[in-house]
């Protein structure tokens, strides 16, 4: 594409209004305000030097437009960020913009008068241009937004090698557990795996796992967030968990993100069930499969359910008492600048989606070579995540729940699953204790 | 008049020693009692962790803690893990240290790289430690399949009693340096007068060890043994980057449910409350230990 071509795509209507929003925003702010320096810290838990390269970028490009204001750019991580986030809160040292962090997390603080209201800075950033019902897992009980998504992450999909399919007489991508089953054994064999389930006591095991209670027709909670573990599908998941066990290398006992993610991009596993990093990982450390890899939603058991995508919708927000909030708004709604936005995206290619219609649709955005090589699974993981969902909102029927990262973060859906399917306890006796232990955290 | 002198010396000699101790004592104040008295508030209340406020709810924190399966659990795991990394850590240190002692030619250079688990950070070591470990491209299992004592890989940290075993061994393997030091600084001052007595009364070396080596060492040992006891029965970080307190809790210990109570729940009162506990533990073994070594001394 020639340069006067880059050109006229980059001024764009989108473009144009989102200027015209950021300058409306910029105008109502107290002129005092931009007469003092502003710090902004942004802590996020994304940290890959591609990302951290491309997060530098959009500073610097805000830096420029606003003479003054300083941003810092600090990394958290996924498994430490509770504590890290306590100690801020509790101190009073907070970030003023954190992002990626899952939407059930801020949920919980925007409860407890730790998060900022985001309604302005959707508005800055152009609510219709959102997909439909891409905020809804941000509203919060009282009618207000906690957050946005900075992306959109299609956590669960199922990876699939074509080369291994044809061999073992696989002719199509599984859509139900069965089939997923008799494919994983067909391939399974001289020193590979069928899949890569995680079992470990983590947070992939428990997230997993309740979109298996989901592809089985279960749920957590009812929509009025009452317990709703304690299930037939419940129970059907937990067998279909147990029966893949065998399916999977011994060290999925301990299995998380990096492990498993590992375990199908190195070969070992036949199958994967991971994001979109899958695409680029393969490209850069297992070359010789790149050609063979593709993806599909994760199998049901039976096609009557429809597919369940565990989004954790990847998130923007703002702690309350952040000393800079105006700033902080104006930061977090330059986030989603086509330039620097599609430029963050690039870094993880097909891993954080974007959440904007006209970004994904934008020529630069295409114009990705794991994006073009991989188009077809690309617009899947869009359309999957777009329609996705996670414990702090379980589907379109179900309440914000602000307490699905502590119920998460306890590890009682990762005990449930180790206690049965590796431990062989009574399902009985199991489920009831978890949802004993369930209540108790939403009682608080 | 002379009385008067001695008396106002006396004085100045009190004020200056109050001077002279009084930072130590501030220090002491800052950093053991004021997070000690905090620790105990807080467990009396019903507090979330982000926003520090709560309500009070006297000892109910200690009534549910007392009734819980996984209190109880935990300690149970976290003596096991206590008792066998020390263990360990004791023996490997010992007879390191015996071989140490000796007169060979790459001591000086042995000497030095024994340090290295002591010194290298827990991140580092876990990592390392759970990429011996994997299963899929682990050396442990590589080294064993190729040499045909396993068919399949073995899980070392997602099943039992493997993964317990699997922290006491590289908790022994990250901490027995510590045990190195200070049993080697000892074994150097131990008169050879009294090996050599013993060698001319025909002893032989494994009773010059429990005869002369061993009692010799018993003060080093006696205070070697509480230090690890109490650091080995706190050890949070590499238990939680190894297992994260799995397979189910099975390696859950008490720091890791303090953790778990603190920041996965935001229960900052109850983790309190199971840190205060954690402590009272302690001291009761600390109290039993150093009442026996005592009447042992007599």
């Amino acid at each position: 594409m020639s340069n006067s071509g880059n050109g006229i795509f980059n001024v764009t209507r989108r473009g144009a209004i989102k200027g015209l929003a950021a300058s409306t925003l910029l105008s109502t702010l107290p002129v005092r305000a931009w007469a003092e320096d502003v710090t902004l810290r942004w802590w996020s838990p994304q940290g890959s030097p591609d990302q951290v390269a491309a997060y530098k970028f959009q500073i610097e490009q805000f830096e420029a437009m606003h003479p003054g204001v300083k941003v810092v750019f600090e990394t958290t991580s996924d498994e430490g960020y509770a504590p890290q986030l306590a100690a801020a809160f509790s101190s009073g040292e907070v970030p003023d913009v954190v992002t990626h962090l899952p939407s059930f997390s801020v949920a919980s603080y925007y409860a407890n008068g730790l998060v900022e209201p985001f309604d302005d800075v959707i508005e800055a950033i152009g609510a219709s241009d959102y997909y439909p019902g891409a905020n809804d897992v941000f509203k919060a009980a009282d009618g207000k937004y906690f957050g946005t998504g900075i992306g959109n992450t299609a956590a669960n999909m199922l990876w699939l090698r074509k080369d291994l399919m044809q061999a073992a007489g696989v002719d199509k991508a599984p859509e139900t557990w069965d089939e997923l089953r008799a494919a994983c054994q067909a391939m399974q064999g001289g020193g590979v795996y069928g899949a890569p389930l995680p079992y470990g006591r983590n947070s992939m095991t428990s997230l997993i796992f309740i979109g298996v209670i989901h592809q089985a027709g279960g749920q957590v909670f009812t929509p009025d967030l009452e317990v709703d573990i304690d299930s037939e599908a419940t129970r059907a998941a937990l067998d279909f968990y147990g029966s893949m066990r065998e399916l999977c290398p011994p060290g999925a006992t301990n299995y998380s993100w990096g492990e498993s993610l590992t375990a199908f991009v190195s070969g070992a596993s036949a199958t994967g069930i991971y994001a979109g990093r899958v695409l680029a990982n393969v490209n850069a450390q297992n070359p010789d499969i790149a050609d063979s890899v593709t993806c599909a939603t994760y199998p049901r058991i039976s096609t009557d359910v429809a597919p369940w995508t565990f989004n954790d919708f990847p998130s923007v927000f703002i702690p309350a008492q952040s000393k800079n909030k105006d700033a902080a708004k104006m930061f977090a709604a330059f986030l989603f600048n086509p330039e620097g936005y599609i430029k963050q995206l690039h870094a993880a290619p097909g891993h954080v989606l974007p959440v904007l219609k006209s970004i994904s649709t934008n020529p630069m955005y295409l114009d990705n070579p794991i994006i073009k090589k991989y188009e077809a699974e690309v617009d899947l993981m869009a359309s999957a995540s777009a329609g996705g969902y996670n414990l702090g909102y379980e589907s379109s029927a179900h309440k914000s729940n602000e307490k699905g990262g502590e119920v998460v973060g306890s590890g009682v859906i990762a005990d449930l699953v180790q206690r049965v399917v590796l431990n062989g306890e009574n399902v009985d006796t199991v489920l009831s204790e978890t949802s004993q232990s369930i209540e108790a955290i939403m009682k608080g | 008049m002379i009385k008067n002198q001695k008396a106002k010396l006396e004085r100045q000699y009190a004020t200056l020693g109050m001077m002279l101790i009084a930072p130590t004592v501030l220090v002491f104040c800052a950093v053991i009692v004021y997070p000690l008295v905090s620790a105990i508030y807080l467990s009396l209340f019903d507090i979330y962790t982000p926003t520090l406020q709560g309500e009070w709810v006297g000892l109910d924190n200690y009534r549910e803690l007392l009734g819980k399966g996984e209190f109880w659990t935990s300690l149970r795991n976290n003596i096991i893990w206590t008792v066998g990394t020390l263990s360990l850590q004791i023996l490997f240190g010992i007879g390191m240290a015996l071989v140490l002692h000796q007169n060979i030619w790459f001591r000086s250079l042995a000497r030095s790289l024994i340090l290295f688990p002591y010194f290298v950070s827990t991140v580092v070591a876990v990592l390392v430690w759970r990429w011996l470990f994997n299963d899929l491209y682990g050396i442990l299992n590589h080294l064993m399949m190729a040499a045909g004592l396993i068919d399949m890989p073995i899980d070392y940290l997602g099943s039992m009693p493997n993964a317990m075993i699997s922290v006491i061994l590289v908790g022994a393997w990250k901490y027995f340096p510590f045990v190195v030091i200070a049993v080697l600084a000892r074994l150097q001052t131990i008169p050879d007068a009294l090996y050599e007595a013993a060698r001319i009364d025909g002893a032989g070396p494994v009773a010059r060890f429990f005869d002369i080596t061993l009692p010799q060492l018993r003060d080093v040992l006696v205070v070697i043994i509480m230090l690890r006891a109490i650091w080995d029965f706190k050890e949070f970080d590499l238990i939680f980057l190894l297992t994260g307190g799995g397979p189910v809790t099975s390696t859950q210990t008490l720091p890791l449910l303090v953790y778990k109570e603190a920041f996965s729940l935001n229960h900052m009162g109850m983790a309190a409350a199971y840190a205060v506990t954690m402590m009272a533990v302690m001291l009761v073994f600390m109290i039993v230990y150093i009442r026996k070594t005592r009447e042992k001394e007599a």
